[in-house]
């Protein structure tokens, strides 16, 4: 397990340092130029600034970024398809996604008061978005005291539907046509707007998500059993379900905020991992944030790639590769959920 | 079994007979046909007297041919030439048939960047014909007010204004020819989201003969999103944005902060310019290509 995770660390680092070095627009003793006028903080040789400005204020934000929202979508996943001990289980069939996404197209259009800098407003309306999203999903699936996971889903993603929809039409009534644009682009989900200054706010939430995750780590591993024998073996099954809601909405809102929506990591990414790491969650979780930010992270360099020069929306990307390898892990018969 | 309720038995007998009727109706005449701008074959019944302009392109085009008489309605969006404010309207996007039908036009005319060919297929399904036209190129202006005289019947008109256009592209055309300093030339649509124009568009027409060169006259979309890293770098000289005559430069950097070493930035050409004469691929595309001129070579070109 150790030489696992050795791995997938090693991998990460390569991958972000080919993330920054690959593109035309710069040569790679560029790229080692800037990199090494950052690390002696300016002492070094200055770089060619147009170099500086693309390596370091650029893609090193943006992969960074990638390794954030493809961590935490995976991870909070994983514990989303705990809670509901069904493996369809992903923040955006639960609602939360849409939710957040109805939340931050309202503050972008301008439809709710911008009250802090716009880095921390639009996470919070997208969370505040979530939070309602899997409020009433939760609620209407644990009507008689216990939570039926079939209305859950159900709800999820009746609830979904509706969030999108509103989404829509606050889209469609915006009044200006270069906002509306930028929104349409938006939900598509993309990493371009990375700055350093809008990555300590889905940073710090997706941490906070994954420490509170990995420190729920023994109950959710009761949970998978059951309500029941979880309860018997003295977890607060309630209290649990509740704290992972609260999380999930912390984590998807911040990143659906900086990112928009991109589908499939959290979906994909558990399956994948779970049928190597086995199902405890003290493995589980840090592999699927590892694992899931590896994933976002070529996907977004494969999205930069492929058109030279243009944006092409990281989503459509993770569903272009996502979607086949999930449907041929599905196929194999060995695979097998909690 | 129970038996058929009447009332539901006369409605069925009522609505097939309706669809009936409405089969017997017009059927296409084939006496005079047209092909438009996109390969369609037009049917007109004879010289269109109601037309509908169903994109504010299209309006300018048709005013510009001498037909504005003609039009029967203009979409919400119309707002050139003046005339436009005494016109009916209706929403084109998406189109609202039930208004333009009751203007009982017996032509509409279309644009390829704005229109669907579907929303053309559901107008002519009930007897309006659809003209599409189609600017990808400058020179595509002079020739669709040409081919608006032809279709509308006041085509001595038309041809003197698309002469008076075509000359002077002409003039610009001689003042910008030989300049051996072509500055290269962003031009975008929005300034977030970083809309611009790819290959296959007109713009950079404007933008050669303005005496510039089109940083994305290559690119393969023919609208793409681009990237901060292309523009930082293809290191444009000059920023041009269909934000308005107002726009602040700085509000770019705000936006693109990294691009604080673009010439344009750090040599103070960005520009701000009234979006309609850019993006409305229509008869104002010229005056268009002069203030371009303007902005590119100051000095060298005179106030039109």
């Amino acid at each position: 397990m150790k030489l696992w995770y050795g791995l997938l660390v090693f991998a990460l680092l390569i991958s972000v340092a080919l993330a920054v070095a690959l593109g035309e627009a710069v040569t790679l003793a560029e790229v080692g130029r800037v990199f090494w006028y950052r690390i002696t903080l300016g002492h070094a040789t200055a770089p060619d600034a147009i170099a500086d400005r693309i390596v370091w204020n650029l893609r090193l934000p943006r992969a960074v970024l990638a390794l954030v929202v493809g961590g935490g979508l995976a991870s909070v996943g994983a514990a989303m398809q705990t809670l509901v001990r069904n493996p369809l289980a992903e923040p955006y069939i639960l609602g939360i996604s849409s939710g957040a996404t109805a939340g931050a197209s309202l503050f972008y259009l301008g439809f709710l008061p911008p009250l802090l800098s716009k880095n921390l407003s639009m996470p919070l309306a997208a969370f505040a978005g979530g939070l309602c999203a899997i409020t009433i999903v939760y609620s209407v699936a644990g009507g008689r005291g216990r939570l039926s996971v079939a209305r859950l889903l159900l709800a999820g993603v009746a609830i979904a539907a509706l969030m999108a929809s509103i989404t829509s039409f606050i889209t469609l009534s915006s009044p200006e046509p270069d906002k509306l644009r930028a929104v349409l682009f938006w939900l598509l989900g993309s990493l371009h707007h990375a700055t350093w200054t809008l990555l300590p706010w889905p940073t710090l939430a997706t941490l906070l998500g994954l420490a509170v995750l990995l420190l729920m780590a023994q109950p959710l591993d009761a949970m998978l059993l059951g309500d029941e024998p979880a309860h018997n073996l003295g977890v607060r099954v309630e209290h649990i379900k509740r704290l992972l809601i609260v999380v999930a909405a912390l984590v998807t809102g911040s990143i659906v905020a900086a990112s928009g929506a991109i589908g499939f990591v959290g979906l994909i990414v558990p399956h994948a991992v779970r049928s190597i790491t086995g199902v405890t969650h003290r493995r589980l979780l840090p592999a699927c944030f590892i694992v899931g930010a590896l994933f976002l992270l070529w996907a977004d360099l494969a999205a930069r790639l492929l058109l030279p020069g243009e944006q092409l929306p990281v989503g459509i990307v993770t569903a272009l590769c996502g979607v086949p390898f999930f449907l041929a892990l599905l196929r194999r018969s060995d695979y097998g959920f909690g | 079994m129970v038996p058929p309720n009447p009332v539901i038995m006369r409605l069925i007998v009522l609505f097939v007979l309706c669809f009936w009727a409405a089969g017997c109706g017009r059927g296409p005449d084939r006496s005079n046909q047209v092909t438009d701008d996109l390969g369609r074959t037009v049917y007109l019944s004879s010289v269109p007297t109601r037309v509908v302009t169903l994109a504010p392109s299209v309006t300018e085009i048709v005013f510009a041919a001498g037909a504005g008489s003609l039009i029967a309605g203009v979409t919400d969006a119309d707002d050139f030439p003046p005339e436009v404010d005494n016109l009916p309207r209706f929403s084109a996007l998406p189109v609202d048939f039930e208004v333009v039908l009751s203007l009982e036009p017996d032509l509409a005319l279309a644009s390829d960047q704005v229109n669907s060919p579907n929303d053309a297929a559901t107008l002519e399904a009930v007897g309006v014909p659809v003209y599409f036209f189609s600017v990808s190129r400058l020179e595509d202006i002079a020739r669709t007010i040409r081919d608006a005289g032809a279709l509308l019947n006041t085509a001595s008109a038309a041809d003197q204004l698309a002469d008076s256009l075509t000359r002077s592209l002409a003039q610009l055309r001689v003042l910008t020819e030989e300049l051996e300093e072509r500055p290269s030339t962003l031009f975008l649509i929005s300034d977030v989201t970083l809309y611009a124009f790819g290959q296959g568009s007109y713009i950079h027409d404007m933008i050669a003969l303005a005496g510039g060169s089109s940083i994305t006259v290559d690119l393969e979309s023919r609208s793409p999103v681009l990237t901060d890293e292309f523009v930082l770098f293809e290191q444009p000289e000059v920023i041009l944005g269909a934000f308005g005559s107002g726009y602040l430069p700085t509000s770019l950097l705000e936006y693109h902060p990294t691009w604080d070493v673009v010439p344009a930035v750090t040599g103070g050409r960005v520009y701000g310019v009234p979006a309609d004469r850019y993006l409305r691929p229509g008869p104002r595309l010229v005056t268009g290509a002069w203030e371009m001129a303007r902005l590119l070579h100051p000095g060298l070109v005179p106030a039109q």
